[in-house]
């Protein structure tokens, strides 16, 4: 039965044959990648083209005239300029946080033997997996008496407790690249494990320094459900909180609001990307190989 | 690593403990202790507005959560929703890693292409969708109208079963490309000469799939699947943002619920005994997930 198969195959001509299959597989790789970035595509043309043809109906596939007067209006009326300051302090006293600590867990995850080590790997692990909305109720009683509702550094402080997990199983993966005998070598030759770590692992793990810095800052940076909530004030709104009061503001246009997203996502979105080995291992710890 | 000499040693004693001490502490204070304070708050009433002491009611906030009819919906809601998310989103995942693992030109680029929707902000993505499923201009309606029998624009957010379905394919859309790259990672790392070696003995696509690529990646799919357990169990701001748990509670799920009870009703005591019910489930995902990532090390040990 295998030969008859095996020459039945054969009496194709085999060029027209893998002409087909060529052509089958590229028909369904831009089917799907269509389908999947249609929403962002969709984004680009309501933002760039005027909002008279937004609000056709049927809209055009294709944007019929570009033009980019929104961004300065948007600019100008409303005050996504202030939202996106407050969005980048917390992001950076999140990244601050989390790069620091996470080079101190990861180090003693991935390169130290000790009892404890197992327990503290299951304790981050635990962490990472609870909802945010668990700490929320609690946290927010607490701010309320600390009277610590409206602080960016208090909100940015939390956003840092849960990005911290998952950046330490980042850099641990990194850590855990690093040869063994540079190390070794290094301990013989008096270097204290101070300067071990300063001079020879982190210069080696600078991408995945990158990644925990890019991920805790974007954490910060797209964070809602705590903004919401510890910060109540419009001065202080992040842009996650702003974005979100946009539509019900009146007069403004789909144009103004799809452009207002757009120039959110722009940064996490190139960062997430060009960073996305490491976060995905961090955010699978374990499930993927290497 | 072994450290060579007894000064090394003695130092390296101390030294993880140290490292680790920060860390525990910070997330004490920030994740630990909350916690357990809401552990204790849900046997309280806690009256914040009025100033009034907290009052130790005993079990009065279970007994209700109990008796709450929304909070069963909202279990069966956080099933429901769940199973369907993880399902269409892991389908499409193997799918799309299946296709992208074959070779062809501008693979890495249209693999970038891919991810965008993973690394896209969640508030964002919720603005594209409620403009693409806008009742009056959304581009969604011209799609629908090409079905045989719609003549009106469907109220996607509006009615129940639309919205269930529209938060379950948006959800599905924002987690996939995730569970595709770990998906293809490990189809990369299934053995080429184990396809090489069956094709010799005239084995077909079906036969390479079931045979090799299956048990290949099977035990990634497992994690991933217990990974997405965690990661839809978790989510809050796509729903909220989509349909704030509407319409009449249809996508109302647990984490909604909590903050619905919390911020929309002030009723801390009672946000708090539901979030104990919350983590009672998250932790037995998590010990779920901790004993299979266990064994997978002993299997490959």
């Amino acid at each position: 039965m295998t030969t008859a198969q095996t020459t039945g195959m054969a009496y194709r001509p085999p060029r027209l044959r893998r002409a087909i299959s060529k052509t089958l597989l590229y028909v369904a790789i831009i089917f799907v990648t269509a389908i999947t970035i249609f929403p962002i595509y969709w984004m680009i043309v309501s933002t760039i083209q005027p909002n008279k043809y937004s609000l056709s109906f049927p809209p055009p596939f294709f944007p019929q005239e570009i033009s980019f007067t929104q961004f300065g209006l948007l600019f100008a009326q409303r005050p996504i300029a202030n939202w996106l300051k407050n969005s980048f302090v917390i992001a950076t006293i999140s990244m601050l946080l989390v790069t620091a600590l996470s080079v101190l867990g990861a180090y003693a995850l991935s390169s130290l033997r000790w009892r404890g080590r197992s327990l503290f790997g299951l304790f981050l692990l635990v962490t990472q997996m609870l909802p945010e909305i668990l700490v929320l109720v609690p946290l927010y009683i607490l701010y309320n008496q600390l009277e610590q509702l409206n602080s960016l550094p208090a909100l940015a402080v939390v956003d840092a407790a849960f990005a911290l997990p998952v950046c330490i199983w980042i850099l641990k993966g990194v850590f855990d690249a690093v040869p063994p005998e540079v190390l070794d070598a290094a301990l013989v030759d008096g270097c204290s494990e101070f300067s071990t770590v300063w001079r020879i692992v982190l210069p080696l793990s600078l991408p995945g320094l990158v990644a925990v810095a890019v991920v805790a800052f974007f954490g910060g940076w797209n964070e809602f459900l705590y903004a919401s909530i510890l910060v109540g004030s419009t001065e202080l709104m992040p842009a996650s909180v702003g974005l979100t009061t946009l539509s019900g503001l009146s007069g403004v246009l789909v144009e103004q609001y799809m452009g207002a997203g757009m120039i959110f996502s722009i940064l996490p979105v190139a960062f997430y990307l060009s960073m996305q080995r490491y976060i995905i291992a961090g955010l699978s710890a374990g499930a993927v190989k290497g | 690593m072994k450290p060579s000499s007894g000064k090394v040693h003695r130092r390296l004693h101390l030294l993880p403990y140290l490292l680790a001490l920060p860390i525990v502490l910070y997330e004490g204070v920030f994740i630990v202790s909350p916690i357990a304070q809401g552990i204790y708050g849900s046997f309280t009433r806690i009256d914040l507005g009025s100033g009034k002491p907290q009052i130790w009611v005993g079990l009065a906030n279970y007994a209700r959560m109990f008796a709450d009819d929304l909070f069963w919906q909202a279990l069966k809601n956080t099933l429901t929703i769940s199973a369907m998310v993880i399902i269409v989103a892991l389908v499409a995942a193997l799918a799309t890693a299946l296709l992208f693992n074959r070779p062809f030109r501008f693979r890495a680029g249209a693999r970038a292409l891919m991810m965008i929707p993973w690394a896209f902000p969640e508030v964002p993505v919720v603005m594209i969708f409620i403009w693409i499923l806008s009742p009056q201009f959304g581009v969604a309606n011209v799609i629908a109208r090409l079905i045989p029998g719609v003549t009106e624009n469907p109220m996607w957010l509006q009615d129940s079963n639309l919205a269930i379905g529209s938060v379950v394919l948006i959800s599905a859309w924002k987690a996939f490309p995730f569970y595709s790259l770990v998906i293809l990672a490990a189809l990369q790392s299934v053995s080429q000469e184990l396809y090489d070696a069956a094709k010799v003995d005239g084995a077909n696509v079906f036969q390479l799939f079931r045979n090799i690529t299956l048990p290949g990646i099977l035990p990634t799919i497992e994690v991933l699947l217990v990974l997405a357990v965690i990661f839809s169990f978790k989510g809050f701001a796509l729903i909220f943002l989509l349909t704030g748990g509407g319409p009449n509670y249809a996508t109302e799920t647990v984490i909604l619920r909590i903050y619905n009870a919390a911020f929309r009703f002030y009723d801390y005591s009672y946000a708090a005994a539901m979030g104990v019910a919350g983590f009672v489930i998250s932790l037995v995902i998590a010990i779920g997930f901790i004993t299979m990532q266990a064994r997978r090390a002993r299997e490959l040990a």
